[in-house]
């Protein structure tokens, strides 16, 4: 192809992108929506109307810089107070104008993977505007986006292969007597009164197996459904140490510098809705059923993913909701104390951490919390295909021992 | 380089909603490098007075979408977002929501503080308003300039405000505007971040309050706190002056050692990104020269351009247009600087 024309296939490429773009929005600048209450400052509305005028005008540079300047705005407020207080009127301004800067980023094929940075920030902080139009821009941008390279030549899954060997030393001996029950495939009654009734932790084996999560997903895969998106990462050994903190960046760079090659710090993509950021994914996975056997509604079911290397820590914790843990890659070892025996495991004192124990459970010190000794616990190697049910406010101890990627569901 | 500026105000960065800034009015986009600050007097269009606005500019209370300038003859003007004017203004407090003015009508009179919606563009009644019965030592020092008619006042003068001549209080342009204050600590200067305080006590001893969440407190944990802590990191120094940024916190000890601590996201502690220990700095150095760091989006930096530092940088305009500063008040996003002809 001659050099003209292969920068008029660009120029179309780019031309179709915007249509396709323009094609989400609101056909007329009155049904774009800019509904706020009296918290956000008259001075940002004026601000947001002026965007939106710049932008159905198609006068595209000026609304990027006012799109800017509500962004920054926002973002101060976002970061004002703690995270429980800010008001949702200030994240859905952020979101306006992470979706208008996306909109009108000059979209050279290398501007594709910014702008979907771009639309990540406002999905990670912001709150949902216009039906929840930042998922749709992002999937129309990632069709766009041309396939980079993957980041290890040799196939992201023969290392992870060679890290899963290594680790089989390590693996902990489940203590006789202290095996969680397996199931297989129980009725809803028979694990409604044997088990969520009396609040009893129990392994669920038949149910998840059959997802198609199971057979699907692998780190290439993951790389390629998810590899250019933007997702928080906790740094740090566990969240109770003091040099524990959490950064974003995009799976690609997760993948390659906490999974890949472990150089560095532990690495964990905890406690992420990702499904609900990249709906792809959402369908690879199903809710179990016996989450109807609770009193809320299904939309209310909050699903998490959890995926990092091998030795990723949650501490001693408990959760307010009912938890089905579903293992897709790689083996967990898990530890669980009823929540009777709270005394014996020390939870801290402060209001941000009173859910977690202080005894770091698979190496208690024992002068410091000898009740420690007394608590009588559970445990489990968790493995692909299996569901773990942790009865509300169990506590619970999760130390992966391989390359792992869980799915949680936290229902009431 | 041009003919050396004229001594007076000078203004860098954000005007997006057309407060006056540099010279040139009506303009939003931002500035850059520093420019002569203009600011037309409102009553009258006639140019010749407009200039005479401006050097009538005595102090300079930015907020964010719009800068309040407290001029000569005690009047508070508001450019920007919103405008209007007010008399009898010593010293005043913007916040987006609200305008806090220290307000003495008629000379010798008990002075008021009185809030004001920002939106109400200073007419019609304040929101609030607190007679204040104790008289102020500022009410019988006139500052450096005339005596006549109580005009006076310099662009040198400390703030007063948050500070009120009522001991036991403090105010804020946020509510609530009163604020109880012990007064054993003997305040020499308060100052006000987006939501922590930090005082200056009798001895020279700093003292920090409010939400720590980014380390602005500076007592190495990041709890809030409800009263005033002293900052014991600091403790045996005598510092001479406290600022506050938005999220983090300065001091300047008697002996010109500058100490920084709070939110680093940008640079603003002048040491790499990769610390806790408004998001711009600017220091007036001894010898008139100024230096700025932090972000620098939206050229509140001065340098000329839109990039963000980790370490002090020298405003050339000043020194290439033989100017001393002798005042800076940074805004959220902008910068204020008061220059004066400098020594050869």
């Amino acid at each position: 192809m001659s050099e003209a024309s292969l920068s008029d296939n660009k120029m179309s490429a780019t031309c179709s992108l915007s249509e396709e773009l323009r094609a989400l929005l609101p056909q007329t600048k009155e049904d774009f929506k800019l509904d706020f209450n009296e918290k956000v400052e008259k001075s940002v509305v004026v601000l947001l109307h002026q965007a939106r005028e710049l932008f159905y005008e198609g006068k595209k540079n000026e609304c990027l810089k006012t799109s800017e300047i509500i962004r920054d705005y926002s973002w101060e407020k976002l970061n004002t107070g703690t995270w429980r207080d800010v008001d949702k009127e200030w994240r859905r301004v952020y979101s306006y104008g992470c979706l208008l800067k996306a909109l009108c980023m000059c979209l050279k094929i290398d501007d594709i993977a910014e702008a979907i940075r771009v639309c990540d920030m406002g999905l990670l902080m912001g709150a949902s505007i216009l039906g929840n139009i930042l998922v749709k821009v992002v999937n129309v941008l990632q069709k766009h986006l041309q396939h980079r390279k993957r980041p290890s030549e040799t196939g992201i899954e023969e290392l992870s292969k060679k890290k899963t060997k290594s680790n089989r030393t390590l693996t902990p001996a489940v203590k006789l007597g202290t095996a969680v029950p397996q199931l297989q495939c129980p009725s809803l009654e028979f694990f409604r009164k044997n088990y969520l009734v009396p609040q009893k932790p129990v392994i669920l084996e038949g149910i998840a197996n059959h997802w198609p999560c199971m057979k699907k997903w692998s780190l290439d895969y993951i790389q390629e459904i998810a590899g250019c998106r933007t997702v928080p990462v906790e740094l740090g050994s566990k969240y109770t140490d003091e040099e524990w903190s959490q950064s974003l960046m995009t799976v690609s760079e997760f993948i390659s510098k906490y999974i890949v090659n472990k150089e560095n710090d532990i690495g964990y993509l905890a406690q992420h809705q990702l499904f609900d950021q990249i709906p792809e994914l959402k369908q690879d996975i199903c809710i179990p059923d016996y989450c109807c056997l609770g009193n809320g509604e299904e939309e209310d079911i909050t699903i998490n993913a959890w995926f990092g290397p091998a030795g990723t820590i949650s501490p001693l914790h408990q959760d307010p909701q009912q938890n089905f843990l579903a293992q897709v890659l790689g083996r967990k070892y898990i530890q669980l104390y009823s929540p009777e025996e709270s005394e014996s495991l020390y939870p801290h004192e402060t209001q941000l951490l009173h859910n977690t124990s202080q005894v770091d459970a698979e190496n208690p010190n024992l002068i410091k919390f000898p009740k420690f000794t007394k608590a009588s616990y559970q445990s489990c190697i968790l493995n692909p295909g299996q569901i773990l049910f942790i009865p509300v406010k169990y506590w619970h101890y999760v130390r992966a021992l391989d390359i792992s990627f869980s799915v949680s569901f936290w229902w009431s | 380089m041009g003919a050396p500026q004229r001594p007076g105000w000078f203004g860098f960065g954000f005007r997006g909603f057309g407060q006056a800034l540099g010279s040139e009015r009506g303009l939003r986009s931002s500035l850059h490098g520093p420019e002569p600050l203009v600011l037309e007097d409102i009553q009258e269009g006639d140019p010749a007075k407009a200039q005479a606005a401006v050097t009538d500019v005595c102090q300079v209370r930015p907020s964010w979408s719009f800068t309040g300038f407290l001029t000569r003859d005690w009047r508070l003007v508001l450019s920007g977002s919103v405008n209007g004017q007010l008399s009898g203004c010593r010293d005043a407090l913007a916040s987006e929501q609200h305008v806090l003015v220290l307000r003495m009508e008629v000379e010798g009179t008990p002075a008021e503080v009185q809030a004001w919606a920002a939106a109400s563009e200073l007419q019609g009644e304040p929101l609030w308003t607190w007679k204040i019965l104790r008289q102020g030592d500022w009410e019988k020092d006139s500052g450096s300039g005339d005596q006549a008619g109580g005009h006076g006042g310099s662009p040198l003068d400390p703030a007063l405000l948050p500070l009120v001549p009522e001991p036991g209080w403090y105010v804020s342009p946020r509510q609530p505007f009163s604020q109880p204050l012990a007064p054993e600590l003997k305040a020499r200067q308060l100052v006000l971040g987006a939501e922590h305080a930090l005082l200056l006590g009798g001895m020279g001893q700093v003292y920090t309050w409010g939400t720590g969440r980014l380390g602005q407190l500076g007592h190495g944990a990041l709890e809030a706190e409800l009263e005033p802590r002293q900052v014991e990191a600091l403790q045996g120094l005598a510092m001479a002056q406290v600022a506050a940024g938005g999220w983090h916190s300065l001091c300047v000890s008697e002996a010109g050692d500058l100490y920084i601590w709070g939110w680093n996201e940008s640079g603003q502690l002048a040491l790499p990104s990769r610390a806790i220990a408004e998001r711009e700095k600017t220091v007036a150095g001894g010898d008139g020269e100024l230096y700025t760091w932090g972000w620098g989006k939206y050229g509140q930096l001065g340098h000329k351009d839109t990039a963000s530092l980790d370490q002090p940088q020298r405003v050339d305009y000043f020194t290439d247009n033989l100017l001393h500063v002798e005042a800076v008040i940074c805004g959220p996003w902008n910068t204020y600087v008061y220059a004066v002809e400098g020594k050869n």
